[in-house]
């Protein structure tokens, strides 16, 4: 979407933090910010005034952003004027201000083109598309890694390898300079003299243009040693994943069992078919769409918002429910996470590990494919 | 790329014909700036989702295509392009439907969907199974048949009784204009031993129809379209003759919102009935959890 | 020519607007054992009172209007509360009768809500406990829903029920098609809100993952565990938050008479 012409990501520098921050409050002038607050685990995007409002050593959030900025939990799509009796037009949203997402981690960059595919394929959905349009991501690789994080076993992080469908990519560079090694985690100025820095890549012709129209400082190119720093970095990293999976083998093993006991047992005695699981997943897509008429007979909306395949109603039709069965309504969301990759070409799940993390009783998809592999 | 929006046209019921207790068949005229030639042509075995704002909408079936009627295109008397959907009252949608009558307007989004394979017709014995209100979305084949060049057409349906055999009027000249060989099934007999046309109805299940039928395996196409568990044994009795599974091909019916493959209510597997269906190969299908077949 | 269109001609033509409507649709509102919190939500409807007056006429409203006769009949009736006297037994399958569509209002009458504590002791405890020498004056009964008695077209649930569903409810008699009530957890609810999660963060009892939506999540959004004033949800699976609830240090008996015996004792209607 964003990049669409074949942009190539060769500009790369390396950045001071401060003027990161002045191009951010600079791209502030033309796009709302959003960006990570309260840090940690249970960090939220949200609206920002400055650089400094945000906090870019966060580990995760609970709503993931892009499903939040993108396709928003409800939506007014369509209204009917009885007494005309006919449709208005399309909401276009007129008022929609530019967003600019910043520090998205990969594995939510990777959920955004994950929705692309659903809402820009066959079909184009002009609520998304327009949003799409108008929003400017800033990701940010990762400085650490949660304990159900599993971004690793399907490509989706630590490091962002997509190479556009965003616009501009960060990476924290720590440890820089010293022989030290990679610093365990922790935020702020080390080091390097105290000096915070990132290497900021670009992947987008928007981001071109508007880091060369309003970052006051360049940066300088990154060296040779600096790179290979980097790619030191990931490796520390990619070893500290707590989480295992041979993700190869699980595409279509898990179709061949799917009445397995792992299955069944987890539905009785953990699942509350609560739906947290679908509601914090950044690539869980579906929604219901109903008419809400008003009592005066003068309006029709058109409504439509995030629903979930643990819904009991999720599959009904008259006379019959296709997942009547609780196992049934855990399995759709397993097997399409882990085993239906054939669905859009590739993995529905991007290994953020919120379903696992927000689920009351914090059932674990990798752990129930796993019990079904043995 | 296809505009995924959400905004239905209006359209007008110009004929209802009630086809058997809670059937009704609804001829439809497109209003408005709504076009048979601005909507694209639709194909036998695709779906409009039909509705009305404050109700909601559900997926419906072409049984009536302008395209359907031989070669001729269906019309009207002023000569307008018309087409038609068979209707159970059965949901919140069809139950409100069901109360129109001649001269209301609906509104309907669509085609939407992959329909059945015509294109590997030609040549082979094009054999329709059908249950209940499935032969609705064979209609359209049916009555273009023998456009396709199959070498020959059998159609066997089965119904819940005999008052339930939708298209009543029509065996007979589909038996005699489209040399289309008719089996009937019910499963509780009643008064009605035959129907015009000289047509027996059988009872018991449909199974029965389809054990004694002479196929030649490799030259036979199967479109099937009834409840799911009834297109099951019918899949498995022809796989029993020698059938392979792409060559049988099914019409499934699921939750649908969209239409578009967004809502992901439809989804069986790794698919969306309403953009990779609702005609699907029973191979592809075959195996996948919560399905009957 | 438009269903609605057709449904105006003949509600606005056919009589002038200063006399009576009698195309407007009869709703009556009745109230069994009960605190009346579901009338009360009825007469503050706040996004829709206005409209709701101008398409339904309350024939029979006490907490509104002293005028009006119970005897029907009616389009609409709600109802709400629980059973718990035999002349309400009466009374109930006397209102089924005078009315085309029947809808029960709020937790009392679908689930047994308050009234239903009282299910959890012999009805000679319950009734010695409350009103001691003058026991003979009684003539209570164990308490059941209204979907015990007669049949329930749909369930408005809530305590109070949430705008949402009454709307739904509402509009639903207006078009003459069948309701589309909510079915999901609270959890949804709390989750689209983008809610802080009591459960997980504050070690809060919330009873959201298994309960009926339609509230909008309104305690958790203040930092307070769900009751689940609504009911369970279909298919709430009790015994997985329970074994949650273990876990986090609460007893055996916490769990029973805290939390799961408020709104649910009775199960669910039949409906």
């Amino acid at each position: 979407m964003t990049g669409a012409s074949a942009f190539q990501k060769d500009y790369k520098t390396i950045i001071p933090v401060e003027a990161l921050a002045r191009f951010v409050e600079r791209l502030g002038e033309q796009y709302t910010l959003t960006g990570p607050v309260g840090g940690g685990l249970t960090a939220r995007f949200e609206d920002v005034s400055s650089f400094s409002q945000m906090d870019l050593d966060y580990q995760s959030t609970m709503l993931p952003p892009g499903k939040k900025y993108l396709f928003e939990p409800v939506q007014e799509v369509l209204s009917f004027d009885i007494s005309e009796g006919r449709f208005l037009e399309d909401h276009k949203d007129p008022q929609m201000r530019k967003r600019a997402l910043i520090g998205l981690h990969p594995c939510d960059v990777n959920a955004i083109l994950y929705l692309d595919k659903v809402f820009l394929g066959q079909y184009t959905d002009p609520f998304y598309r327009i949003r799409r349009e108008n929003i400017f991501t800033i990701a940010l690789n990762c400085k650490s890694v949660t304990d159900l994080c599993f971004c690793h076993l399907v490509g989706a992080g630590p490091y962002l390898k997509a190479r556009s469908g965003y616009d501009i990519l960060l990476t924290e560079l720590r440890g820089l300079l010293t022989d030290s090694g990679v610093d365990s985690g922790g935020s702020g100025a080390d080091m390097d003299g105290g000096e915070k820095k990132f290497l900021l890549e670009l992947a987008s012709e928007k981001a071109r243009d508007l880091f060369h129209a309003l970052s006051p400082d360049k940066g300088k190119p990154p060296e040779e040693k600096d790179l290979a720093k980097i790619k030191e970095m990931e490796a520390a990293l990619l070893k500290t994943f707590k989480k295992n999976l041979d993700m190869e083998a699980v595409q279509n093993a898990l179709l061949a069992r799917p009445d397995h006991h792992a299955l069944k047992e987890t539905a009785d005695s953990r699942c509350l078919s609560c739906s947290n699981c679908v509601m914090v997943c950044p690539t869980c897509f579906c929604h219901d769409v109903r008419d809400e008429t008003d009592l005066a007979l003068s309006r029709v909306k058109k409504i439509r918002r995030w629903d979930a395949c643990q819904d009991i109603s999720f599959a009904r039709v008259h006379g019959g429910n296709f997942r009547a069965q609780r196992y049934a309504r855990l399995r759709q969301f397993v097997f399409h996470k882990l085993d239906y990759d054939t669905q859009f070409g590739m993995k529905a799940t991007v290994g953020c590990g919120r379903c696992i993390r927000w689920c009351p009783t914090g059932i674990d998809l990798t752990e129930i494919a796993k019990a079904m592999m043995e | 790329m296809i505009n995924g929006s959400l905004a239905p046209v209006k359209a007008v019921i110009t004929d209802v014909r009630q086809e058997s207790p809670g059937v009704k068949t609804f001829t439809i005229e497109p209003a408005g700036t709504f076009t048979m030639e601005t909507h694209p042509m639709a194909k036998p075995g695709q779906f409009n989702m039909l509705g009305y704002p404050g109700v909601g909408e559900a997926p419906i079936s072409f049984s009536v295509l302008p395209s359907g009627e031989g070669k001729k295109n269906k019309k009207d008397k002023k000569g307008k392009k018309i087409f038609g959907h068979t209707v159970r009252t059965a949901g919140r949608v069809t139950g409100f439907l069901s109360q129109f009558g001649r001269g209301d307007e609906l509104f309907l989004r669509g085609p939407f969907g992959r329909g059945w394979p015509l294109e590997e017709v030609m040549g082979k014995h094009l054999l329709l199974i059908t249950g209940g209100l499935g032969l609705a979305p064979l209609r359209p084949v049916i009555e273009m048949a023998r456009s396709l060049a199959p070498i020959e057409v059998t159609l066997l349906h089965g119904a819940r009784g005999p008052e339930d055999i939708i298209f009543k009027t029509e065996f007979a000249r589909w038996q005699r204009v489209g040399a289309v060989k008719i089996g009937l099934t019910v499963d509780n007999p009643g008064q009605e031993q035959e129907i015009a046309g000289d047509i027996k109805i059988h009872s018991g299940l449909i199974t029965e129809l389809i054990r004694p039928l002479r196929i030649e395996p490799a030259q036979t196409i199967a479109f099937i379209c009834g409840p799911e568990i009834m297109m099951r044994f019918s899949a498995r009795e022809l796989m029993l003759k020698g059938m392979s599974g792409s060559a049988i091909h099914v019409s499934v019916e699921r939750r649908m919102k969209c239409g578009t493959g967004h809502c992901g209510h439809c989804q069986i597997g790794p698919w969306f009935t309403c953009k990779d269906g609702p005609v699907f190969a029973y191979d592809q299908l075959k195996g996948l959890p919560d399905v009957i077949l | 020519m438009s269903f609605y269109k057709k449904f105006r001609l003949h509600k606005k033509d056919v009589h002038s607007p200063k006399e009576k409507n009698p195309e407007k649709k009869r709703v009556g509102f009745f109230k069994f054992s009960c605190c009346t919190g579901c009338g009360f939500e009825l007469a503050y409807f706040q996004r829709s009172l206005k409209e709701t007056l101008e398409s339904f006429d309350f024939t029979f409203f006490r907490l509104a209007s002293s005028a009006g006769s119970p005897e029907g009949p009616f389009d609409l009736a709600l109802v709400e509360g629980a059973v718990t006297e035999p002349f309400q037994i009466v009374e109930i399958k006397k209102i089924r009768a005078a009315s085309k569509v029947l809808y029960a209002v709020g937790s009392c009458a679908i689930v047994g809500g308050i009234p239903a504590i009282k299910a959890l002791a012999p009805e000679m405890e319950v009734e010695r406990a409350a009103y001691r020498e003058r026991l003979y004056e009684m003539s209570s009964t164990r308490p059941h829903v209204i979907g015990d008695y007669v049949k329930v077209d749909g369930c408005i649930r809530g305590c109070p029920p949430g705008e949402r569903d009454l709307e739904e409810a509402l509009a639903s008699v207006l078009i003459g098609k069948e309701p589309e009530f909510i079915e999901y957890s609270v959890c949804m609810e709390c989750k689209m809100a983008g809610n802080a999660c009591v459960l997980l963060e504050d070690g809060l009892p919330c009873m959201g993952p298994v309960t009926n939506a339609g509230c909008g999540a309104l305690c958790p959004a203040h930092h307070r565990a769900c009751y689940s004033c609504f009911g369970l949800m279909g298919q709430a699976n009790v015994p997985a938050l329970k074994g949650k609830f273990r876990k986090l240090g609460f007893t055996e008996e916490d769990i029973e008479k805290r939390f799961f015996t408020l709104f649910g004792a009775l199960g669910e209607t039949g409906q």
